[in-house]
């Protein structure tokens, strides 16, 4: 799980006036989503997924509009959003690299792998190359111990990882 | 022990039976063309209490990690009064050295679906959901996929062979997670299916009472209900003549562990990946036959027998019989998910402790102190020894928070705290002396002289 924390007293939303969550996404939940529940708080996920999907983030005003859009209020979103490792409530690169660090992967050589990528991009893990291209992340057992060690880069997941085969897949990505 | 041909990976192209070079995802006409759907005939003949009664002769119990009978949880539901029952399936798989479950989705769904429509049939339930964990992108689209055809074909939605359930047509979707290992814990799941954070419920309740959206629900594992349409078909004589039979002497209330199952293998081996065969096959047999043997001819020095929870079999335990006995025989969990990680030699199994105390610290929902600050304490603790700081009394306290963290112990409310007890104490008693020779001895004060 994710222990998000903030600074609740200081902290300001910024806005903008264009809806993030935008009349499309609405008219898409309301027509394929909604009617699969008896509650609408059970759109909660895919509408997060929804607007991170188009933004690689999920802002705060987002939150609210969704939120609105639910009939909930934006504190409910946000004790959900924040409970779960994939949402991110703040602009991440335009790759995501999921590492995995579970038992399989790590004694099929992650660690060493994992130093390798983060010495490349010259980031740590949870951090993101100035550049804004890669965000390095490490996961828990991606499902995939089979063909350890493996690492998710958005939504394709690279298996058997070597640093040679690893660093192809990173420099081809433009 | 082998099977004599594949069943779950009967349209899986996996060795001993077929090269995983010629994997293919199986569609709706192809699954039909070989046999598919016809379990769900054959059910949607018969009434619902005589598919139950069917499931429950046949002895399968889930393929989740826990082992309850499948038949008996179905007959666990309140009688139908005209409102919403459904049926949540558990594609959640995130239980490391678990990669099983990403194989049905991945390349034969509908074998999945045909579960799911059979298990709507038998329970009277009209919502399916198929809760498939975020980061498995190419088995959701591949799930969604095979939904639409199951709708054109007339498996779900209006005109189902189903006919109306609960005065409704029945449905199933699928439904995405975000990342939570928490949310393969059933109640989770459901909190997490409705919006919430995935924090597991207070039992009872028990979801066939009051499961998701406060109405009955049946929770399974996706290779539990992959497992219902070859079982409609062939029979319960044909099931239980795979597998193994309950202990002489035991009453007929401990169930067996008849059947195929799928086992992952993954870990220092040669060829590791999901396998077929049937319950109680070895983990010798699993690893030198499944796995092709230890990798560069190097020594067992133990395994994972089902997803890290389950705890570790030692050096000696190299011929325990998989099935789902095997807790009460071999000092562990359980058979767990059946996906075992093996270890060779070289294996540091301080290292192996702490990645796992690490798992759970990291997954823990924190909801309940001791798990939550628990499994915190246990990987700092872990942290410390592996770098060559730990005391002799280290490992007593170690084993001490390990031993009092869990919902046997009756301190938490879900089992999640239960793997982190059982993987550490395992691993720590059964390698007594590789922790041993890694911490430093306990000063103890003494005063001298007076
Ligand atoms: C922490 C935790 C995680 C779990 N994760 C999964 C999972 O990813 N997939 C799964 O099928 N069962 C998982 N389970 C077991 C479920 O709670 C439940 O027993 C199972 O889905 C029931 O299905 P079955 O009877 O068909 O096995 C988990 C249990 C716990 C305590
Ligand atoms: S045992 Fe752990 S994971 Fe389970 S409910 Fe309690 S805090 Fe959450
Ligand atoms: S441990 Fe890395 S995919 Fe399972």
């Amino acid at each position: 799980m994710a222990w998000i924390t903030k600074n609740s007293a200081t902290m300001e939303i910024e806005r903008r006036d264009e809806p993030y969550l935008t009349d499309a996404m609405k008219a898409k939940l309301t027509a394929d989503v909604l009617p699969r529940f008896p509650r609408k708080q059970a759109a909660t996920l895919p509408a997060l997924h929804e607007v991170q999907h188009a933004y690689d983030y999920i802002p705060h005003q987002a939150l609210e509009e969704i939120a609105a859009f639910l009939e909930l209020e934006p504190s409910v979103v946000m004790d959900t959003a924040t409970f779960y490792e994939e949402f991110f409530l703040r602009p991440r690169g335009k790759y995501l690299i999921w590492v995995c660090q579970s038992l399989s992967c790590e004694i099929m050589g992650q660690p060493t792998l994992l130093e390798q990528i983060s010495a490349k991009l010259d980031i740590e893990p949870g951090e993101t190359t100035d550049d804004g291209k890669f965000t390095l992340m490490t996961a828990e057992c991606l499902g995939s111990c089979g063909t350890a060690p493996v690492a998710l880069v958005n939504e394709d997941l690279h298996e058997n990882l070597t640093y040679d085969n690893f660093e192809r897949v990173l420099d081809s990505l433009k | 022990m082998a099977l004599d041909a594949p069943i779950l990976t009967k349209r899986i192209p996996t060795p001993p039976f077929g090269d995983i070079a010629d994997r293919k995802v199986v569609s709706y006409d192809q699954f039909v063309a070989t046999g598919g759907y016809a379990g769900l005939d054959k059910a949607v003949s018969m009434t619902p209490a005589e598919v139950i009664d069917l499931v429950k002769a046949s002895e399968l119990r889930g393929r989740g990690g826990a082992g309850f009978p499948a038949g008996l949880k179905w007959s666990f539901l309140p009688p139908e009064d005209g409102g919403q029952r459904f049926l949540t399936v558990n594609a959640d798989e995130s239980e490391p050295g678990t990669f099983k479950d990403r194989l049905m989705l991945e390349f034969d769904p509908h074998l999945l679906l045909e579960g799911i429509a059979i298990c709507m049939h038998a329970c009277r339930l009209d919502t399916a959901y198929i809760y498939i964990r975020g980061e498995y992108h190419l088995q959701r689209k591949r799930v969604q996929a095979a939904i639409k055809e199951a709708y054109d074909n007339k498996i779900f939605g209006p005109g189902s062979k189903l006919g109306q359930i609960n005065g409704r047509d029945p449905q199933c979707f699928d439904h995405r997670g975000a990342g939570a290992y928490i949310c393969g814990e059933e109640t989770g799941l459901i909190e997490s299916l409705e919006g919430k954070r995935g924090w597991p419920r207070i039992k009872p309740p028990f979801p066939a009472v009051a499961g998701a959206f406060g109405r009955p629900t049946i929770i399974n594992n996706v290779e539990t209900l992959a497992m219902v349409g070859p079982i409609m078909v062939e029979g319960v004589d044909w099931f239980k003549s795979m597998g193994v039979a309950r202990p002489e002497g035991a009453p007929p209330t401990v169930p067996a562990s008849y059947g195929p199952k799928l086992f992952g293998i993954s870990g220092l081996v040669n060829r590791p990946g999901v396998y077929e065969d049937q319950l109680g096959i070895t983990l010798k047999e699993l690893i030198e036959v499944h796995g092709q043997g230890m990798r560069n001819g190097k020594k067992f020095k133990g395994a994972i027998p089902g997803g890290i929870s389950m705890g570790v079999l030692g050096p000696d335990q190299y011929e325990a019989g998989l099935d789902f006995d095997i807790g009460k025989k071999y000092a562990c969990l359980g058979l767990g998910t059946a996906g075992a990680i093996v270890f060779d030699e070289d294996t540091d199994m301080v290292s192996v402790a702490r990645n796992i105390a690490r798992f759970f610290a990291h997954e823990s929902c924190g909801q309940c102190t001791p798990c939550r600050e628990g499994t915190g304490w246990m990987y700092k603790m872990l942290t410390r020894i592996e770098a060559g700081n730990g005391r002799t009394k280290d490992l007593d306290l170690l084993l001490e928070i390990a031993g009092s963290i869990g919902a046997m112990p009756g301190t938490t409310i879900c089992g999640l705290a239960d793997g982190a007890n059982w993987a550490v104490r395992t691993i720590v008693n059964k390698y007594w002396d590789e922790f041993e020779s890694r911490v430093k001895p306990t000063l103890v004060q003494v005063t001298v002289g007076s």
